[in-house]
């Protein structure tokens, strides 16, 4: 029994606006850890928002449990405070003139539980969350990753059917976010919750997350596995939004008559099967360095050496075309040096016209699987 | 496994699409308090304008035998009586070049000495700068008449009956020129807004990041060109909002000559309003009442322009903490005596005088035998009425109950509705609604009092529809006050929703709380402060308030200030003063509290 089903969710803010949300249809079974994951801007918030019923759709239909919570078709309308959800806000939202306690048994109170049941079960998840300490201290007296805690807790407390977050990691210095991330993924396995966020950082939704939905411009990119999404991305954006360093993008369009020249003119001629690509994608991690110039092997200039802390990105030259090639172990090269480099054929991603990847046997890593 | 549909865009029927608006908005309480705060407010403020307005075009009831014109026909004759006809120099030309002129008096003068107290209190290592900070607010929190009041008790001369002035009484015979009109109304109104121009710049000029003028330091800009070409032109938005804010209630103020004019004739426009409503000429006054409102409402779009132009400097986030002060050397003692001279004058001279005239027989006369404790607590004195002290009077603690009660229930019942529209303007999901509440939340701001009281009384005397007749009865104050006091209140209201913003009231909603739990458990203890200064402020200018009172209180629903001028005009000129000065101390007692309550408010509160 699927959880929470969105069909053909839309939502446009004023008469001639583009859609914020536009036409999103994505199944959320029980138990998932889902990660929205674009850019800023993309709509993934509103979706959140709209799940909670802090917003209404402009467009299509939101069910949960197999109850129509937000209809357009059935003018149903379900608002928040019966919808069994929690959601955390980005900057938590708590409220000021409360303690610690209050805030967590605020939603306890409303649903008329006995004192002694809401005593213990507050009790309960301010010890999970590691803040019973400060059950008598103000929002203003905690720290950024207490008031996180906090408004987790709040939330918790209710045991919503549905957990929210909106950026759960994005204020948290990088000490916490470790720590939080951990926190996280035990409450889900603790708690058994189904969890959706938000994040517009691909290290948060790849760590956290068990299925990521790729947004942009409003509209659903790709839904699969962190795996899946990096290995196999279902079209230029994707492919270009994860990842990091970027994907090195070759425009094969453009090819010059003159081959070696440049990177799509070696890729051309290579590839006489990837004729309808009009782009190919190697993730810079892909890419294979070899001592001499070889038959296969693309001759490059090494033009500069990044080091990024563990690892290395190396920027190599071919003609006018740049292509970054990234590394766990140090750089035997030195800038100048000129060596011959190698794009596996598994390693390339085409993509057409359009930006949609082109399936084509034996290019693109995890084909076969 | 998650997986991606296709996406499925419908187009509804009309009929479906309200149904869905009816399902989602019933859970949007917002509306429904916008829709019927609007409703309200359209009966409460619109309503009485629009009849003000309509009644200097339509035959008065009384007139129809002259104009030969039915009651409630469409005439031009109010307007030609008082723009053109051997009446209008009287009517309304005279009246309203003393008016402009006490306006543009007011503003220079307050402008020019507001601004360099301004800088003394803030930029400078002034001596007492703290002491002088407060000080110098004061006179902004008394009624502007209590200086009119201690001005006649010195200055009073024979032209008019009564109780001589000081230096009359002493021997000087006081010209007229020093004594009513055009001088000592200025005179007052600036004492009483410098402080509003000081609050103001006060508070710009605090906000100014320091930064900025290090920077044109470092780049070789002496302090003269840092004044000139760095700090003025910044803090020019807020000097243009003082000053017009001034012009505007200047032209509505009606205390000042209604004491220092009347009795001589001298009239601005809101005297003539009510000289020409007190002689029944309703056409005429409504003619008054409308010249004012335009006036009023060309200052305020000057304003609105003023601050959209102002917000390309809203990037004035002043985080620099370090507030560097000019040193004034030497002159740190000598730089003193300017707000010195202005507290003395502005606070202790006026209420000093208004203090012994209550225990002074006869004015003037500083002997020993003069002075007595009866005007205040005396009995069985030899008087024809009023035979005992005012603390021992029944109909002053009566006054004052009344006063206490009208005002106060019509401020907690604005505050609220303040907080209401703040509401309904942020959160309602129809615009237009917001925009609306807005609007018309303010037209009282533009409309004199004197005006307003005169709508109210024409639109709420006799009974309408549903409604009862309300003259006589305290309601009609009381809903006069709130329509009076919503500029305020309803400004304070949105701004403290803004600050609260949505998110704290969601995060309620998602743990499962309602409308009703939300408001009561995290909506208004948060905004508990404002709330409080929301009601404290239009309580306090609601004691104050003379020209609402003057024209719809009667003898059953008398309050301190008809009560004093009632006093007043019987000559009991130092049982009157005393009244006054209980006045007064309430005010300044509601004032203290408010900053109490909440550190800047009464600042904050007065810009937005």
């Amino acid at each position: 029994m699927p959880d929470i089903l969105l069909q053909g969710l839309t939502k446009t803010y004023g008469k001639g606006a583009a859609p914020a949300v536009d036409g999103v249809s994505l199944t959320v079974p029980h138990g998932e850890f889902l990660c929205l994951l674009g850019p800023s801007g993309c709509g993934k918030t509103t979706i959140l928002r709209m799940i909670a019923g802090i917003e209404h759709a402009t467009g299509g239909t939101i069910l949960m449990d197999g109850e129509a919570v937000d209809s357009v078709d059935q003018a149903r309308f379900v608002p928040p405070e019966r919808r069994r959800v929690g959601l955390v806000f980005q900057n938590y939202a708590l409220w000021p003139h409360m303690t610690v306690a209050r805030n967590v048994d605020f939603g306890l109170r409303l649903q008329n539980v006995s004192p002694a049941e809401r005593e213990a079960r507050c009790r309960d998840v301010m010890t999970k969350l590691k803040i019973a300490d400060y059950a008598e201290r103000y929002p203003a007296q905690l720290s950024g990753g207490q008031q996180q805690r906090v408004a987790l807790a709040r939330m918790l407390a209710i045991n919503p059917d549905v957990l929210l977050l909106d950026e759960p990691l994005s204020n948290l210095d990088a000490a916490l976010r470790l720590e939080m991330r951990a926190e996280l993924r035990r409450i889900h396995e603790t708690f058994g919750t189904t969890i959706i966020f938000v994040s517009h950082d691909q290290w948060e939704a790849m760590t956290l997350a068990s299925t990521i939905a790729v947004m942009d411009r409003g509209r659903l990119q790709q839904v699969g596995s962190p795996d899946e999404i990096y290995a196999r991305p279902a079209n230029r954006f994707v492919a270009e939004f994860i990842g990091n360093p970027r994907i090195n993008m070759v425009n094969l369009a453009d090819t010059p008559a003159r081959a070696g020249e440049s990177v799509a003119a070696h890729l051309a001629a290579r590839l006489p099967q990837a004729a309808g690509a009009s782009v190919c994608g190697i993730r810079p991690e892909e890419i294979r360095l070899v001592p001499e110039v070889s038959g296969d092997a693309l001759c490059v200039t090494v033009a500069g050496i990044m080091p990024t802390g563990g690892s290395w990105v190396i920027e190599l030259a071919h003609g006018a075309d740049r292509l970054f090639f990234s590394t766990q172990s140090r750089p035997k090269v030195k800038p100048g040096e000129r060596i011959g480099c190698l794009l596996p054929d598994e390693a390339l991603h085409l993509f057409d016209a359009e930006g949609r990847r082109l399936a084509i046997p034996g290019y693109g890593l995890c084909e076969a699987a | 496994m998650v997986h991606a549909l296709e996406p499925t865009a419908r187009h509804p029927a009309p009929l479906q699409r309200l149904a869905r608006m009816v399902a989602v908005m019933r859970h949007e309480p917002a509306l429904a308090i916008g829709a019927v705060l609007t409703l309200a407010f359209a009966y409460l403020i619109v309503a009485p304008v629009v009849s003000i307005l309509l009644q200097a075009v339509v035959v008065q009831p009384g007139d129809s035998a002259r104009l030969h014109q039915g009651e409630g026909a469409f005439t031009l004759y109010y307007l030609a009586r008082a723009f053109a006809s051997r009446m209008s120099g009287i009517l309304l030309w005279g009246p309203l070049v003393h008016t402009l002129t006490i306006a543009a008096g007011t503003v220079a003068l307050s402008v020019s000495l507001g601004v360099v107290l301004a800088w003394l209190v803030n930029r400078t290592d002034l001596v007492g700068r703290g002491w002088f900070a407060t000080a110098l607010v004061v006179p902004f929190m008394l009624p502007t008449w209590t200086f009119a009041l201690a001005w006649t008790t010195i200055f009073k001369n024979g032209v008019v009956g009564g109780q001589p002035g000081w230096l009359q009484a002493m021997g000087f015979a006081t010209p007229n020129w020093l004594a009513y009109g055009t001088l000592p109304i200025i005179v007052i109104l600036v004492l009483h807004y410098t402080p509003l121009v000081v609050l103001i710049v006060g508070n710009a000029l605090h906000r100014l990041d320091v930064q900025m003028e290090e920077c044109a330091r470092i780049l070789g800009a002496g302090p003269r060109m840092i004044a000139f070409s760095i700090v003025l032109p910044l803090v020019r938005p807020a000097l243009l909002s003082a000053a017009l804010l001034i012009f505007a209630d200047c032209i509505g103020e009606f205390a000042v000559p209604y004491i220092l004019g009347l009795p001589v004739n001298y009239d601005t426009l809101s005297t003539g309003l009510y000289r020409a409503l007190s002689s029944r000429q309703t056409g005429v006054a409504a003619v008054l009442a409308g010249a004012i409102m335009i006036m009023g409402v060309v200052t305020l779009m000057i304003d609105l322009r003023m601050m959209r132009e102002a917000r390309r400097f809203v990037t004035v986030g002043g985080k620099g903490g370090l507030q560097r002060r000019q040193s004034l050397g030497r002159l740190r003692h000598l730089a003193a005596l300017l707000p010195a001279a202005v507290v003395l004058i502005g606070v202790a001279l006026p209420l000093l005088t208004l203090f012994l005239s209550t225990v002074m027989i006869l004015p003037g006369r500083f002997t020993p035998d003069n002075f007595t404790l009866d005007f205040w607590i005396g009995s069985n004195l030899h008087t024809v009425a009023l035979r005992n002290g005012i603390l021992l009077t029944p109909e002053f603690w009566a006054a004052a109950w009344n006063t206490v009660r009208i005002v106060g229930i019509a401020a907690a019942i604005s505050g609220t509705l303040g907080l209401l529209v703040g509401y309904a303007v942020l959160r309602s999901p129809v615009r237009l609604i917001g925009q609306v509440l807005r609007q018309i939340t303010f037209l009282p701001y533009l409309v004199p009092g004197i005006a307003f009281a005169a709508a109210f009384l024409s639109l709420f005397a006799v009974s309408r529809g549903p409604i009862p007749a309300l003259y006589g009865t305290p309601f009609i104050l009381i809903l006069a006050l709130v329509a009076e006091n919503m500029p305020f209140a309803s400004r304070s209201g949105i701004a403290a929703m803004t600050q609260l913003g949505r998110e704290p009231e969601e995060a309620a909603r998602v743990a499962g709380a309602g409308f009703l739990t939300r408001m009561r458990r995290i909506v208004i203890p948060i905004q508990a402060g404002p709330l409080a200064t929301a009601i404290l402020l239009p309580f306090i200018s609601g004691i104050k308030g003379v020209s609402l009172f003057v024209i719809l209180a009667v003898p059953a629903t008398d309050v301190l200030t008809t009560y004093s001028l009632r006093l007043l005009d019987y000559n009991y000129d130092q049982a009157a003063n005393a009244v006054v000065l209980m006045i007064a101390l309430i005010a300044w007692l509601g004032t203290v509290l408010i900053q109490r309550i909440c550190g800047t408010g009464l600042a904050r509160g007065l810009e937005s």
